[in-house]
């Protein structure tokens, strides 16, 4: 049997932290004993951002979107030009995008990319609403903004064949960003200059 | 290029190790079980990021320190080029997963990736098991071209990481796709690209080099057998990279005789391979449907060494076999230093001792005809006074190095 060395309630709290994504073991007792011995409200205002999260979080009906109201801010927003739609592989996507301030359509998020060895196929992300919206609203082009790695290119032919009929144009994010990079740490200058740059697909 | 100096720590049975190095030519001299192999296998994965022998990167980091809270290996180098120095290092690192090892790569002290370091110290490790190049497995024949090609040519290598990377995609969607559901031409219309466009990248290459391979090689080996056989190099692929089936071709095309003779193109254009990839691949769909697995492409590639008909892999001697193995080994050193730019190291691992003297006499010559040279030995006798005396000699006791002279200076 091992010593219990550490008290149990910072263990608990260790184990949960070495769950998430991108915390190993080390970083995880390093926050511990950082919360452990911060302020009070700090600590608290952290618990409750946590217990809101899933309560107060839904999906947009129309671009799958994260967020509190549905449908969302974004598409809710009248000056918005309802002509366009940037597909994103992420929530987080969509704030990069709205940081450079360039863009002024609307979204969609695929909640992933086509990743066959993780198991990922077209069935599993939000593809049919898409298409669903490509019906429904009075979209000119859908501009393909998935990441340039080989799986964000993967989902991007594959969308732009599906797309690709009845006066749609479809388009993709320039060159320029690194190969291999993430939109979401891409800078605003070469993130803006993508979108402006974008080519035929 | 010259390795000027080497840094290990917990490296195998080095804890720590500071190594300067001289140009020209270096002989370490040890008894069994000192640490010649590991020295040599330090400098090709720092040339490589990979060890020549070992089965996992776990092997390499020293036994003791595993047990410590973080254990970790480090090799570091500093190479000189140009009046430049660069500094190459490598830091093993435990995983999540306590059993296995991560590796960090850096140049010039910023980090990169494994694929950037290979090419800055080309090396060419010759050792007593490079009979296995021509009596072992295809892998280790592709493994040979590919560390070959790859310091060579860095698009090579990016080029093969993404095949790679692309057929382990297609292998996992046709294992989705043979379980049911999903359209098979639609899904795998992008990974069939991709295969194709960096497959015949890796073919185009993989011709070329095992054209010049033999041309140098044959030289040698005439040489080195003193024969009158012409040893004969075949690249033998999974599909005719020069033929494009039928879109709607019943019969699957015959690989057997392919497997057997191989292909000699005189130049394989990347564009004429990449179509015939391509219909091969739409070709052989439900085949590759129903083994839930991409039966052809440069991952089923094999190398051929013949003499005369006969194929030494199956017909020939242990001798016969080595010679081959050795001749190849000394052609890869020539094809380095004239289509690579720069010459590589050579590193020898107590190879001298099984050769007989007309052998021996070639592997010298090679050994003088570089920069530099790091060669291992069990025994000084091996080499003859006037080498010995131009050469640095170092001992090697239970992973310490000791320095004995500097070579004598020629008047
Ligand atoms: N991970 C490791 N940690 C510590 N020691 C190791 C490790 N891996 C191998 N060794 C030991 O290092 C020693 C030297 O091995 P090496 O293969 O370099 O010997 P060598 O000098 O080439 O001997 P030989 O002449 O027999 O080929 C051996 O005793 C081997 O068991
Ligand atoms: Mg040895
Ligand atoms: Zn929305």
């Amino acid at each position: 049997m091992a010593m219990q060395v550490v008290a149990e309630p910072i263990q608990r709290l260790i184990e949960a932290l070495t769950r998430l994504p991108g915390i190993g073991p080390k970083s995880a007792s390093r926050l511990a004993f950082y919360l452990l011995r911060a302020p009070a409200e700090q600590v608290q205002e952290l618990a409750a951002a946590i217990g809101e999260l899933q309560e107060s979080i839904v999906y947009c009906s129309r671009c799958q979107n994260l967020s509190q109201q549905d449908p969302c801010e974004i598409c809710s927003d009248p000056s918005r030009d309802m002509h366009i739609i940037c597909v994103v592989e992420e929530p987080l996507d969509v704030v990069a995008i709205e940081r450079t301030g360039v863009y002024h359509g609307l979204y969609h998020v695929l909640h992933g990319v086509i990743n066959p060895v993780e198991g990922i196929r077209p069935e599993d992300l939000r593809i049919e609403s898409l298409l669903e919206r490509k019906e429904k609203e009075p979209i000119r082009e859908v501009l393909i903004a998935t990441n340039p790695t080989m799986e964000g290119e993967a989902t991007a032919m594959y969308l732009a064949r599906l797309l690709r009929s009845g006066g749609v144009r479809v388009t993709r994010l320039a060159r320029g960003l690194p190969v291999g990079g993430d939109l979401e740490y891409a800078d605003e200058v070469t993130l803006s200059r993508a979108l402006e740059g974008r080519r035929e697909m | 290029m010259l390795l000027r100096h080497l840094s290990l720590t917990n490296f195998r049975n080095y804890v720590r190790l500071e190594l300067d190095l001289a140009p020209g030519l270096s002989i370490v001299q040890g008894e069994n079980a000192q640490g010649k192999s590991n020295l040599l296998e330090a400098i090709a994965y720092l040339a490589t990021s990979r060890s020549p022998r070992a089965g996992s990167d776990a092997e390499l980091v020293n036994w003791l320190v595993r047990e410590e809270p973080y254990p970790y290996a480090r090799l570091a180098a500093e190479v000189e080029k140009h009046q430049r120095v660069e500094r190459l290092d490598i830091t093993l690192l435990p995983a999540r997963n306590n059993h296995r090892y991560r590796k960090q790569v850096r140049i010039n002290g910023v980090n990169r990736r494994a694929i950037d370091l290979v090419g800055l110290m080309p090396v060419v490790l010759f050792r007593p098991e490079d009979v296995e190049l021509v009596a072992g497995t295809p892998q280790q024949r592709r493994r040979y071209l590919d560390i070959a090609l790859c310091q060579m040519e860095p698009p090579y290598c990016r080029a093969l990481s993404e095949y790679n990377k692309t057929l382990s995609q297609r292998n996992a969607l046709l294992r989705h796709l043979a379980e049911g559901g999903g359209d098979p031409v639609q899904e795998l219309r992008f990974w069939n690209d991709k295969l194709a466009e960096t497959g015949s990248l890796v073919m185009a290459k993989r011709q070329w080099f095992i054209n010049r391979l033999e041309r140098e090689a044959s030289l040698r080996h005439l040489d080195l057998s003193g024969g009158f056989e012409r040893l004969r190099l075949r690249y033998l692929p999974s599909f005719d990279p020069g033929i494009r089936p039928e879109p709607r071709q019943r019969r699957y095309p015959s690989t057997a005789s392919l497997r057997e003779r191989g292909v000699a193109y005189e130049a394989l254009t990347p564009e004429q391979v990449r179509a015939s990839f391509l219909a091969h691949l739409q070709a052989g769909l439900s085949r590759d449907l129903a083994a839930g697995m991409t039966l052809l492409g440069p991952h089923r590639d094999d190398l051929g060494f013949y003499l005369g008909e006969y194929n030494l892999r199956t017909y020939g001697s242990r001798g016969q076999q080595r010679t081959a193995a050795l001749a190849a080994r000394l052609a890869e050193v020539t094809i380095m230093t004239e289509a690579g730019g720069t010459a590589p190291i050579l590193l020898m691992d107590d190879v001298m001792s099984e050769l007989d003297a007309t052998r021996r006499a070639m592997l010298v010559e090679a050994l003088t005809s570089v920069p530099q040279a790091i060669v291992t030995t069990t025994d000084w006798e091996d080499f003859q006074t006037p080498l010995l005396e131009h050469a640095t000699r170092l001992t090697v006791h239970a992973g310490q190095l000791t320095r004995l002279s500097a070579p004598v200076e020629t008047a």
